[in-house]
């Protein structure tokens, strides 16, 4: 289990949702990819975010992560508008995607001091927290070694360490088990569940419906740009006359067309 | 400030272990200069030499050309053949010959007569070989005239100095037997400015495009700093590098040179020491130059989305780092008020002049000035280009949104 160390740990569970996209819209051009995308993650809720590529899910997780700016609307994290209060809020994130996103030439150990100094924590803070990171994930036996001579689930935990050094109030996952075998997906399941343990608002887009299934309280479905249904994972089946969570996705996704 | 520091020592410790950096900044220079230029002189003086000891045919085209050849002893390795005109101008072409020697009918009798005699020598410069059988007929031509002549002196009863009124003595006092600060003078500014350009835009792509295709740089853009604070680190790592590249530049060139070396002819030995004076006037317009070069270099190479696209995008980047450089090498093109204000021109005529010794220190301000000014616009860019979305996220049409409204 992960606790909570360093400066977030000391914060106030902020009330209300967590996670909050009001109304936005993000155009590219002339191409719409998010068209007044409203929904909310609160504490203890695992939250998927389903839809096929080009649905705008990956634009909808850029704009609460802060990395494109919302045509119209607001992103929120624990409550601080991401775009008005860009570094106190991302204070509160944490972020993964697919790729590792790692430094090949610095260690894991150097990683985690350098995302751990720019979260604010430093000194003996920022070493009890990396060491109680390689503790919960295992990171001993490489932390020390370059980045880019682990395997890719080596490189993968190392990720997970780097997004919640800070121990963040929101994690923001984009498709983190795509391109992972078995093996390594099953540290991001992990992971999400410890965060759901620990009452942190968790989101994240997936194209695996077993994942959707077995972790997430709330499903969104999104096309579009747009939420076109959300519910429990039974809920959805249900309300589309489907067994399984695949048949509902494919009946959402082929309702566009 | 903080975030800045830590992202600086992220960066530079990124840069320190990259082989490729290392090698283009640290080894490259070390290497080059004395591998390159005692290579060169080397080559040059072992290419001399064999062409010394190659024998060489010059053909003979009339009678009285030979007529005269045979008053003087051929010159070492060397042998005449007849040929005619028309064959000796043939294989004169193709090298057959290395030069052709032709006089008129009568040439000779003209001579004895009290009259001049024309002696052609056909040659070519085109052609090593040629270029040395005409060395090797100088002499020979030369005898010929001073023997004719001093028979006529003799024969009039006058004094050897009768046909030389007025010795030319002519005494090159800034060179004398050292070429050394003119062929310095030429090389530094080309090399430097270009290695200047070497150290900057391979840690630029790397640290802009390479993050970009690594994802890193997403996950930095994720963490609590502002891109302009991202910027200012990479801005910090790419001037360092280009700085360290160009002082270990400037120090293996000064070793190199003030090692001296020779070009194969005694005459031509190639020895500079620069002084501190001249060192300091360098670095002095150096160090300012590498931030704009940085600059330059970071804001374009952010454009890019891959690697490989930023090296395509950064190629004119340094021809036209390359321009004034070799712009500076025109015959007539001198450091002056004006010339000092043009960025990059002026730091190569700045260090050709330091060179030379003829820097001024209105030349030195001059130029210090208007490249910071210019390095502080270069800067602008950067900061811009990482303030905006579309060059974060790269892609060409992101050169067209730099001007276009900030997001």
């Amino acid at each position: 289990m992960i606790d909570s160390v360093g400066e977030s740990a000391q914060r106030e569970p902020s009330r209300g949702p967590v996670i909050e996209l009001i109304g936005v819209t993000r155009d590219f051009a002339s191409v719409r990819a998010v068209d007044d995308l409203s929904f909310s993650v609160s504490r203890g809720e695992v939250v998927g975010l389903l839809g096929p590529n080009g649905a705008g899910k990956t634009t909808a997780l850029r704009v609460l992560a802060g990395l494109l700016t919302p045509t119209r609307g607001h992103a929120r994290l624990a409550g601080l508008d991401v775009h008005q209060r860009p570094l106190e809020a991302r204070r509160h994130l944490g972020f993964l995607t697919a790729s590792t996103g790692l430094y090949e030439r610095l260690t894991g150990r150097e990683v985690l001091r350098t995302f751990g100094a720019l979260q604010g924590l430093d000194g003996a803070a920022l070493e009890a927290r990396i060491a109680q990171l390689t503790q919960e994930l295992e990171l001993g036996p490489f932390l020390d070694q370059r980045c880019g001579a682990l395997s890719s689930g080596q490189k993968q935990r190392v990720s997970i360490a780097r997004a919640v050094v800070h121990d963040p109030d929101a994690y923001v996952l984009d498709e983190p088990t795509a391109a992972l075998d078995p093996l390594a997906s099953r540290d991001i399941l992990q992971l999400v569940q410890r965060a759901q343990a620990r009452d942190k608002a968790v989101l994240f887009s997936t194209h695996r419906m077993e994942e959707a299934e077995y972790l997430c309280t709330r499903l969104l479905f999104i096309r579009g740009g747009r939420v076109v249904a959300q519910g429990s994972p039974s809920a959805l089946r249900e309300a589309s006359g489907q067994a399984t969570l695949t048949a509902a996705f494919l009946h959402y996704a082929q309702e566009a067309a | 400030m903080r975030a800045i520091w830590v992202l600086l020592k992220k960066e530079l410790l990124d840069v320190v272990r990259d082989r490729r950096t290392l090698a283009l900044t640290l080894l490259l220079p070390m290497l080059l200069y004395p591998g390159l230029l005692f290579t060169m002189g080397a080559v040059i003086a072992a290419g001399r030499e064999r062409l010394k000891n190659e024998p060489l045919v010059v053909a003979v085209a009339s009678d009285d050309a030979a007529g005269f050849l045979a008053t003087q002893p051929v010159p070492p390795k060397t042998s005449y053949q007849r040929l005619s005109r028309a064959e000796g101008e043939a294989a004169l072409k193709e090298q057959k010959v290395a030069a052709l020697v032709d006089a008129a009918d009568g040439a000779q009798r003209a001579v004895g007569e009290g009259r001049q005699a024309v002696l052609t020598v056909l040659y070519t410069k085109r052609y090593d070989r040629s270029m040395e059988g005409l060395d090797r007929l100088r002499p020979v031509l030369t005898a010929l005239n001073d023997s004719a002549l001093s028979l006529r002196l003799v024969e009039k009863q006058l004094e050897p100095t009768f046909a030389a009124p007025v010795k030319a003595d002519l005494v090159d006092t800034d060179f004398q037997k050292d070429l050394g600060p003119l062929i310095a003078s030429r090389l530094l500014p080309v090399i430097l400015l270009v290695m200047l350009f070497v150290g900057a835009l391979y840690p630029a792509v790397d640290l802009t495009a390479g993050e970009k295709e690594r994802g890193t740089f997403e996950t930095l853009l994720v963490a609590p700093v502002r891109p302009l604070q991202v910027m200012a680190a990479k801005y910090l790592t790419v001037s360092l590098t280009a700085v360290v590249s160009t002082l270990v530049n400037l120090a293996a060139m000064s070793a190199t040179f003030g090692a001296g070396l020779s070009l194969g002819d005694e005459k031509a030995s190639v020895t500079v020491h620069l002084t501190l004076g001249q060192v300091l006037v360098m670095v002095a317009c150096l160090v300012p130059a590498a931030f704009l070069v940085a600059g330059v270099s970071l804001t374009v190479a952010s454009v890019a989305r891959t690697f490989k696209e930023g090296q395509t995008l950064m190629t004119p980047v340094m021809l036209a780092g390359l321009a004034p450089a070799l712009l500076s090498q025109m015959p007539g093109v001198e450091l002056t008020t004006l010339t000092a204000l043009v960025p990059l021109l002026n730091v190569a005529l700045l260090v050709k002049a330091a060179v030379l010794g003829t820097a001024t220190p209105l030349h030195v301000g001059l130029t210090m000035i208007s490249v910071l000014l210019f390095g502080g616009l270069a800067l602008k860019l950067a900061a811009m280009a990482f303030e905006n979305e579309a060059f974060r996220f790269g892609g060409t049409p992101a050169l067209v949104r730099l001007f276009g409204p900030k997001k």
